[in-house]
């Protein structure tokens, strides 16, 4: 199977490559210009063509809950979204805590079109926070990184003994950080507009204690932790303090705590409901410098999909969740690089040579031999969020009507077309 | 007779000020003049309430849904008289009927109850925001009942139109007919982190040109309360007394709260319980006042409820005219 | 000029001496009707129709030497196009301070025209007791009827169209007596 990349600019974490027609020849980069005839034509005339995107957390919601997300629409979203891998989260039904779920993720993946998908497993069986699960087990069948996400693993003697484990293994421990008895049932952000809005509140001590936690395990037992959705003020400066005194901890944001307020709240609407919450334009502003001062390795979605019935249940009762992955690179380049608040270089670095740096992977290039995971951007037209328009099944978004610019119009991962934008 | 400026033509009558808005959910975006409107028109359906015909046809053919996912038998049999009394009809559904199914969303329970055609929801809940949430799927009225901790908007009318009265008989009317409470100051003291007639009582009293004091336990007492304009904060229950013109307790559940959050009921009591020594600290005409239902000699000793300062009864007493006049309000000239 | 663009002046009805002689001629009238005034109450729709009452009720004093109580009545609340107002109109107090059980009262208003008002103000009094009678006072009476409703006492019969307005002027409100008519522009 040879694919023809026609005319884009080629950009990846080892620089611009100029404009060139770009050939992929089973599964892998062949060569630049190299001419000849080819299965799949993909015309990137006036477009970026970059590595797809790497995103260390995902929830597919499969197995058991397959009316939010499943595989097949899941991982069609991400390769919508210019994800060329992403790692799942354990929290289905069952928890993937048993090998066997891991295989079976593996397997069935395989044979869907769409994004690679590397499994992540849980820490302690069921997330109970009890018992831990077979790591190297867990391993051997595929997966990449274990993490309890979802719920923090509130035991700190399970905690540590998970990280032993996993530094021994080699696996990634990414953890949710947030102190359960001081995050107390908060919906929002305990701030002002909680407090006006008699919303149970969230402080952001939740976060920056457990931070803290965290990352001193990490020192301790030198895994490697990667706190996942670093949302407040506090818990970055916790984790950048960490970080400075030897702590083998990595930071990764969402790009709805970059983009969103508490203040989205006001008008009661779940679908604003996540952990941790959206907090102050202080935190904004401080989670969006950490992106440029070495704080951020990573950007993550968190896609967490829900049912429409399920958001528009009241504002306890809702699950939390922000399903992002199609708008997250439109949003951010939009926002963010438009916006002259990050260089593009910079959120590209965030979404491909970060997140593979966190994993101790190969950083994606665009060279001979390199998986042929690519993703072509139109960096130029805008146009409006349109949920309805959405693989992933959760079609209600945030953004709804919102007009961005940069949406992928195409996705190959391992060399085949997993994505096209009509138009 | 010559030049037409001789002729001065017939005025058009004046609109009532409320008319603005669809719904009330809380007082965002309500301005004083209007919120008094309401007041004056409250007056008026009391005064229907004294008559030998309690009911007039103002609401004739309108019909009012009572959603109450969360159960409160008096503040829906008030509702429901207010809507009576005006010849509208009424469905009701209270939490734990059938309508009213646990895991349902909030949407689909609507769906099944927009099929009776009501003009007007009466929602209670126990989560913040549902009446917001109703109030974008419908394009009927909706009318707060209490949603979590957020709002109470009825309460806080009511417990308006009551001290606003109280004072008038004592000699002490509104000298700005549309800041009532320009310098007064109100005084709430109890679990403010947990109520929503606090927050309620705090939007509107200060709207209405007033000054509140929040008073509580520490654990219980949100700081950035004290950011809004008009409301300050303090722990100390002779400090928020001076100088008030009313006291009101709200009630306390200890049960709920749990030994993590509050000491000691017996501490509660001690340091937070209305008595005459507070009395004598506010205003020599101060008024003690409460939402109901009393806990007895927890949140107020009973020689102040009992008193003749105390407004607990009227405050009863008024919730069915003012209802009344929300619901004339939001329903009348609707095309 | 304070004409907003809609209304004309049309023409004067009744001059302020036209219009004190109309109402001493009808406050004879309700005591011939009444035998005397010892059970009549008089009741005036708000707005108009309230000083309206007031007047009356000083005329009857002035001939009967007896003054009848005067009583205040808003009908905003018996009215039956409350669908159809687009802005919703200020509900004011009744106060009808007396007892309505057994006397006869006379409502009293301005003009009189599809009977809508006084069959409002018929139900109000009525949910207030048991009149021994009800009767109605208005200075104009000017067709249009909608409801089998006819006044006891009128000041004049004015025949209007409908584009027309009658608009009733009081000393105590506009600074002097008279009916005129206005039209309205389409």
């Amino acid at each position: 199977m040879r694919l023809a990349l026609r005319g884009g600019r080629l950009l990846d974490g080892a620089g611009d490559r100029g404009t060139h027609d770009l050939y992929v020849k089973d599964g892998v980069i062949e060569g630049l210009d190299l001419g000849g005839p080819v299965d799949v034509d993909v015309d990137a005339e006036g477009k970026l063509v970059t590595p797809a995107f790497l995103d260390l957390h995902v929830h597919l919601r499969d197995p058991g809950q397959e009316v939010k997300e499943d595989l097949a629409s899941g991982l069609a979203a991400a390769a919508a979204g210019g994800y060329g891998t992403v790692v799942s989260m354990a929290n289905t039904d069952p928890v993937v805590d048993d090998p066997g779920i891991v295989a079976d993720l593996v397997a069935r993946a395989a044979r869907v079109e769409g994004a690679r998908l590397r499994p992540a497993a849980a820490i302690s069986r069921g997330l109970r926070g009890e018992e831990l699960t077979d790591f190297a087990a867990l391993k051997a069948a595929g997966a990449v990184m274990v993490t309890d996400d979802g719920v923090p693993v509130a035991d700190s003697r399970l905690f540590r003994s998970a990280c032993e484990y996993a530094a021994e293994l080699g696996l990634v421990v990414q953890t949710h950080s947030e102190d359960p008895t001081l995050r107390d049932g908060g919906v929002m952000h305990e701030g002002a507009v909680s407090q006006r809005l008699g919303l149970p509140g969230n402080p952001d001590a939740a976060e920056a204690v457990m931070v803290f936690r965290d990352g001193e395990v990490a020192r301790l037992t030198g895994a490697r932790v990667h706190i996942a959705h670093v949302s407040s003020r506090r818990g970055l400066e916790v984790a950048r303090w960490l970080k400075a005194s030897g702590a083998p901890i990595t930071v990764e944001v969402t790009p709805h705590h970059l983009t969103l307020t508490d203040e989205s709240l006001c008008g009661f609407d779940p679908v604003y409901k996540v952990a941790p919450p959206l907090r102050t334009t202080d935190d904004v502003a401080a989670l969006r410098a950490g992106l440029t001062d070495g704080s951020v390795d990573a950007i993550g979605t968190d896609h967490a999909p829900h049912t429409l019935a399920e958001k528009q249940q009241d504002m306890l009762t809702a699950p939390f969740g922000i399903a992002n992955l199609e708008v997250a690179f439109p949003l951010l380049y939009t926002r963010l690089v438009l916006g002259g608040a990050l260089p593009l270089e910079r959120l590209l670095w965030l979404l491909q040579d970060g997140p593979a740096r966190v994993m101790g992977w190969p950083a994606p290039r665009l060279e001979p031999g390199a998986p042929a995971d690519v993703t072509v951007l139109d960096l130029g037209s805008e146009r409006a969020v349109d949920g309805a328009r959405f693989r992933t099944k959760a079609k209600h978004t945030p953004w709804q009507g919102e007009a961005l610019r940069g949406w992928p119009v195409a996705t190959v991962v391992a060399g085949r077309l997993v994505h096209r934008d009509e138009g | 007779m010559t030049g037409a400026a001789a002729h001065v033509p017939p005025a058009p009558p004046p609109a009532a000020a409320a008319r603005r808005h669809r719904h009330l959910l809380d007082f965002e975006g309500w301005t004083a003049e209007e919120v008094v409107s309401l007041l004056e028109t409250a007056d008026v359906m009391a005064q229907v309430l004294t008559r030998p015909v309690k009911r007039v046809p103002a609401l004739q053919g309108y019909t009012v849904a009572t959603l109450f996912f969360e159960e409160s038998t008096r503040t829906r049999l008030s509702f429901e008289r207010a809507a009576r009394a005006q010849s509208a009809d009424v469905i009701s559904f209270a939490a734990g009927s059938s309508s009213l199914k646990k895991g349902e969303s909030v949407r689909d329970t609507l769906r099944t109850i927009e099929q009776l055609q009501a003009d007007l929801y009466v929602v209670r809940h126990p989560s913040a925001g549902v009446p917001h949430q109703i109030a974008r799927w419908t394009d009927r009225a909706v009318v707060n009942a209490g949603d979590g901790r957020h709002a109470h908007p009825t309460q806080a009318l009511l417990d308006a139109y009551t001290l606003r009265a109280a004072l008038t008989e004592a000699g002490l009317p509104p000298q700005d007919r549309a800041r009532p409470f320009a310098g007064r100051r109100l005084t709430i003291v109890g679990d403010i982190e947990h109520s929503r007639v606090a927050r309620s009582n705090a939007e509107l009293f200060t709207l209405l040109g007033g000054e509140v004091v929040l008073c509580g336990p520490a654990a219980l007492l949100p700081r950035e309360l004290g950011r809004l304009p008009g409301v300050h904060l303090t722990t100390d229950l002779d400090e928020a007394a001076s100088g008030a013109d009313a006291l009101m307790a709200l009630r306390i559940q200890r049960e709920r709260l749990g030994p993590r959050r509050l000491t000691s009921l017996a501490e509660y009591v001690a340091r937070y319980q209305l008595r005459e020594r507070h009395l004598a600290l506010a205003k020599p005409h101060a008024f003690v006042m409460h939402p109901g239902p009393l806990n007895r000699d927890v949140e107020v000793a009973t020689e102040l409820a009992d008193g003749p300062r105390s407004l607990v009864e009227r405050q009863v007493a008024s919730g069915v005219p003012v209802r009344m006049a929300v619901l004339y309000a939001l329903l009348v000239g609707r095309s | 000029m304070h004409e907003p663009s809609n209304l004309t002046f049309k023409s004067r009805i009744m001059t302020s001496a036209e219009f004190e002689r109309a109402l001493k001629r009808i406050a004879h009238e309700v005591i011939e009707r009444n035998k005397g005034v010892g059970d009549v109450a008089l009741v005036g729709i708000h707005t108009r129709g309230v000083p309206l009452a007031e007047r009356l009720a000083g005329l009857v004093e002035m001939f009967e030497g007896t003054r009848p109580p005067v009583g205040k009545l808003d009908i905003t609340l018996y009215r039956d196009d409350l669908t159809e107002i687009a802005l919703q109109p200020v509900v004011k107090r009744t106060e009808v301070d007396f007892d309505v059980h057994g006397a006869k009262i006379v409502l009293v208003d301005d003009v009189l025209y599809t009977g809508r008002t006084a069959r409002a103000a018929l139900d109000a009094v009525v949910d207030m007791g048991r009149p021994a009678a009800i009767q109605l006072a208005v200075m104009v009476d000017r067709g249009h009827r909608e409801l089998p409703i006819r006044a006891d006492y009128v000041g004049k019969n004015v025949p209007t169209s409908r584009s027309e307005i009658v608009h009733v002027r009081l000393r105590e409100v506009d600074g002097e007596d008279g009916v005129e008519l206005w039209e309205r522009a389409a």
